[in-house]
C-alpha cells in the first residue's frame, strides 16, 4: 500500500481483505437507500398533488444533491478499505485508517483488557471478521475490520498471548 | 468484579460486619419526612373537620382518630421493618485480598472487590450523616466498570480505620513489613464462629472493624501534612471569574436585552435564570469550601465541603494523567486548577465525577508545585520549578519544549509559539492554549496508547496532531500541530519509551514492590 506522510518510517503494513469493501458497500446501500427514500417523500407527495405547496425545485434538488454525495462516498469505499492497515511490533500493535482524516494508532499489548472478534451477517458470507482490541482508554481501542477468519483467529490468539506476557495492569 | 464471590473462603479468617443501624434512616429520611408530612396533614385536616383542601383517600379522611392512628402506626412499622431488613442484610468483610459487600433483602447482591485494584477511597458525609457522626466509604475499583463500591454508613472513626487498612493493603505493605499474624482471639470474639451472618454477628459494632493484624498500618497512615489549602476569598473569586460564570452572566444580560423589547417585560421574568445561576454558584462554593490537600504515606488526601463533606484519597500510582489549567481571567491573579484522570472516577456516569477529579480547585503556583510533587513524585527534570513555570506560562523552546513550526501561524495565530511538548525522564508534558492555558502531563508508564491524526488542512501544512490515549476523564492530552517529521519520530519513540517504563513498574502495588 502507498506510504502516506503520516505513516511512521520502517513499518510494513498488512492490508485487510479487499472484499471488505463489499461489507462497507452493503452498509452504504442500506444507509443511502433509507436517506433517499425519506428525501423523495416531498417529491412524490408533490407529484400526486397532495402537498403542492412544497417548491418543486427543492423537492428535486435535495435528493439529487444527496445522491451525488452518496455516489462519491461509494466510489471512495475501495480506497478507504485499502487505507486500513495494521502492523504487529514487538511491544505494540499499530493500526492505520482514513484517507481524508488519517489516523495511526499504536496500542501496547500490555494495556490490552480483552479482545473481541465480531462477525456480522455479510462478514460471514464473505468469510471475514473484525478484531477489536480493548484497552482502558476509549481512544486506544484498536479496531481491525475485514480480516479473513483464519487471520482474525490467529491475530486474536497472538494478541491474547502477547497481552498475557506483557500484562501491565492499568 | 467477579460475579460469584465466595464468602465462605475469606469468611473463615475475617469476620463479617454490619453497617451502622441508623444508616437506612440517614439514606431514606427524606421519604420518611415526606410521608409523615402528607399523612399528618391529611389526618389533621380531617380531624378538625375543615374543608379538605386536597381530598386524600377516603379511608384517611373519613376515619375516626383511632383508625387513622392505627394506619399511621402500621405504615411506620412497615417502614421500620424495611429499614431493619436492609440493615440486617447489609454486611461487609475485609480480607487480605478482597472487600466483600452483601446487600439487598429481596434481591440479594454480593459484590467483591480486589483490594490491589482499588484506585481511590472517599469518605463522604452528607449533612444528615454528619449530624449522626456517620460516614459513607466509597471506593473505585479498576475492574468493576463504572460502578463504585460503597459502604453506607459506618462511624466516622471506623471509616478512617477501614480506609487506612484497605489502602495499606492495596499499597502492598502487607507483603514486606508484617508477617501475617493469626487473628487475635480478643479481636473478633463474635466473628470467629459466625462467618455466614448467623445472628451472633449482630453486636459486631462493638468489635473492632479491622482485625488485629491490620493495626500496624494505621499508625503509618496517620501522619498527614497539609500542602495546599484554598482560602474562602480566593475560592469565591475563582468561582466568579470562571469561564462558565462569565458565559452565564453574558447569557443573562443578552437575554435581558432581548426580552426588554417585549411588551410588558419586567426584570422579574429573569428570576428563573438568575436562580439557576445562583444554584450553580452555590454548588461550586459548597463543594470547594474549606478545601485542603495533604500528603500522607498513602497518597494525596483531599478534604472539602460546606454542608456535605468529602475526604478523598488519591494514591500517586493511580493517577493516569494530570492537567493544570489557567483560565484567561485567572491569569493576572496567578491562579491555577489541577485535575487528574483516575480510573473509576472520571467515567462521567457518576454525577460527581467532575468534582472528584479535581485535585486543586484554585491555587497559586506554589500550591500547584506542592500538589504535583505528591501525584508526580519524580518529575524527571533537573529544575522542576523552572520547568513547570515554563510549562504553565512560557512559550518558545526553553526547557526542552518542542513547539509547532511557524508556518501554522494562520491556523493558530496566538498559540503557535506556545503549543508543543517536552519530554522529561518520566513523563510527556503537552502545553496548549494561548488565552486559556493548559498543561497536560502523562507519565510514560501510564501511556495507554498513542495516535497520530491529520486532516486535510494539516496535511497541506505538513503538521500532525499527537493524541495520547488515557482513561476517560477531564484530561485529554493532545500535542497539537507538530511538524510532521518530528511528530512521526515522537510517535514511535514515545511508544518505545512507554514500553520501557511499563516494564519497570508494577502498578497493582504502588509501594510494596519498591
Amino acid at each position: 500500500m502507498p506510504q502516506e506522510p503520516i505513516d511512521p518510517a520502517g513499518i510494513h503494513w498488512t492490508r485487510v481483505s479487499p472484499s471488505y469493501a463489499k461489507v462497507r458497500m452493503a452498509g452504504w446501500a442500506v444507509g443511502a437507500l433509507v436517506t433517499l427514500v425519506v428525501l423523495c417523500v416531498p417529491l412524490v407527495l408533490n407529484r400526486f398533488g397532495v402537498w403542492s405547496g412544497f417548491p418543486l425545485w427543492l423537492a428535486i434538488a435535495a435528493p439529487a444533491v444527496v445522491l451525488a454525495i452518496e455516489i462519491v462516498r461509494l466510489l471512495l469505499i475501495p480506497r478507504q478499505v485499502a487505507a486500513i492497515g495494521y502492523a504487529e511490533r514487538e511491544d505494540d500493535l499499530l493500526v492505520r485508517q482514513g484517507l481524508m482524516f488519517q489516523r495511526v494508532l499504536v496500542v501496547p499489548y500490555g494495556r490490552m483488557q480483552f479482545v473481541d472478534v465480531a462477525v456480522g451477517p455479510i462478514d460471514r458470507m464473505l468469510g471475514l471478521c473484525k478484531v477489536k482490541l480493548h484497552t482502558a482508554a476509549a481512544d486506544a481501542t484498536a479496531e481491525i475490520p475485514g480480516l479473513p477468519l483464519a487471520e482474525g483467529t490467529r491475530l486474536r490468539e497472538q494478541l491474547a498471548a502477547r497481552g498475557e506476557s506483557r500484562l501491565a495492569g492499568l | 468484579m467477579n460475579p460469584e464471590p465466595a464468602p465462605g473462603h475469606g469468611g473463615s479468617e475475617a469476620p463479617w460486619h454490619r453497617v451502622h443501624p441508623v444508616s437506612p434512616l440517614v439514606r431514606g429520611w427524606l421519604a420518611v419526612v415526606a410521608i409523615a408530612f402528607v399523612y399528618g396533614q391529611n389526618t389533621l385536616s380531617s380531624l378538625f373537620g375543615e374543608e379538605e383542601p386536597n381530598p386524600g383517600p377516603d379511608f384517611v379522611s373519613g376515619a375516626p382518630l383511632l383508625v387513622s392512628l392505627l394506619i399511621g402506626g402500621g405504615i411506620l412499622l412497615l417502614i421500620l421493618l424495611g429499614f431493619f431488613g436492609t440493615w440486617w442484610f447489609t454486611k461487609y468483610q475485609i480480607t487480605d485480598r478482597h472487600v466483600n459487600v452483601n446487600s439487598g433483602m429481596v434481591f440479594r447482591q454480593q459484590r467483591q472487590a480486589r483490594i490491589d485494584r482499588v484506585q481511590s477511597i472517599d469518605i463522604v458525609q452528607p449533612l444528615v450523616a454528619r449530624i449522626f457522626g456517620l460516614a459513607e466509604l466509597r471506593f473505585d475499583v479498576a475492574d468493576s466498570g463504572s460502578a463504585a463500591m460503597n459502604l453506607a454508613f459506618v462511624k466516622l472513626s471506623e471509616a478512617h480505620e477501614l480506609r487506612n487498612a484497605i489502602l495499606a493493603r492495596a499499597a502492598g505493605l502487607k507483603d514486606s513489613s508484617v508477617p501475617p499474624a493469626p487473628v487475635a482471639p480478643s479481636a473478633a470474639p463474635a466473628g470467629d464462629g459466625a462467618d455466614m451472618g448467623s445472628p451472633e454477628t449482630a453486636p459486631a459494632d462493638a468489635a473492632p472493624v479491622v482485625s488485629a493484624e491490620a493495626a500496624p498500618y494505621i499508625s503509618l497512615a496517620a501522619s498527614e501534612r497539609v500542602v495546599a489549602s484554598v482560602p474562602l476569598g480566593r475560592l469565591a473569586g475563582s468561582i466568579l471569574l470562571r469561564p462558565s460564570t462569565v458565559f452565564m452572566v453574558l447569557a443573562i444580560i443578552g437575554l435581558g436585552i432581548a426580552m426588554s423589547n417585549i411588551d410588558g417585560f419586567a426584570p422579574f421574568y429573569l428570576l428563573p435564570a438568575l436562580l439557576g445561576m445562583a444554584g450553580a454558584l452555590w454548588n461550586n462554593l459548597n463543594t470547594g469550601y474549606n478545601f485542603k490537600a495533604a500528603t500522607s504515606a498513602d497518597g494525596l488526601r483531599l478534604g472539602y465541603g460546606l454542608l456535605d463533606t468529602r475526604h478523598q484519597t488519591v494514591p500517586p500510582g493511580r493517577v493516569q494523567a494530570i492537567k493544570v489549567s489557567a483560565p484567561f481571567l485567572w491569569r493576572k491573579l496567578g491562579w491555577y486548577k489541577v485535575s487528574v484522570n483516575v480510573a473509576g472516577i472520571g467515567g462521567g456516569a457518576a454525577n460527581d465525577a467532575e468534582q472528584r477529579s479535581v485535585l486543586l480547585p484554585v491555587g497559586t503556583f506554589e500550591d500547584v508545585l506542592a500538589v504535583l510533587s505528591v501525584v508526580l513524585p519524580a518529575p524527571g527534570v533537573e529544575a522542576p520549578r523552572e520547568f513547570f513555570a515554563a510549562a504553565l506560562n512560557g512559550s518558545g523552546t526553553d526547557h526542552g519544549f518542542v513547539v509547532s513550526p511557524p508556518r501554522i501561524r494562520p491556523l493558530a495565530p496566538l498559540a503557535y509559539r506556545r503549543q508543543g511538548y517536552a519530554l522529561t525522564d518520566t513523563a510527556l508534558v503537552a502545553r496548549n492554549g494561548a488565552l486559556h492555558r493548559t498543561v497536560a502531563i502523562v507519565p510514560h508508564a501510564r501511556t495507554q496508547g498513542l495516535s497520530l491524526r491529520q486532516g486535510p488542512l494539516a496535511r497541506r501544512l505538513d503538521v500532525v496532531d499527537l493524541w495520547l490515549a488515557t482513561i476517560p476523564g477531564p484530561v485529554v492530552p493532545i500535542v497539537r500541530q507538530l511538524d510532521i517529521g518530528s511528530g512521526r519520530e515522537l510517535f514511535l519513540e514515545q511508544a518505545d519509551r512507554a514500553a520501557a517504563a511499563r516494564r519497570q513498574t508494577d502498578s497493582n502495588h504502588w509501594l510494596g514492590d519498591a
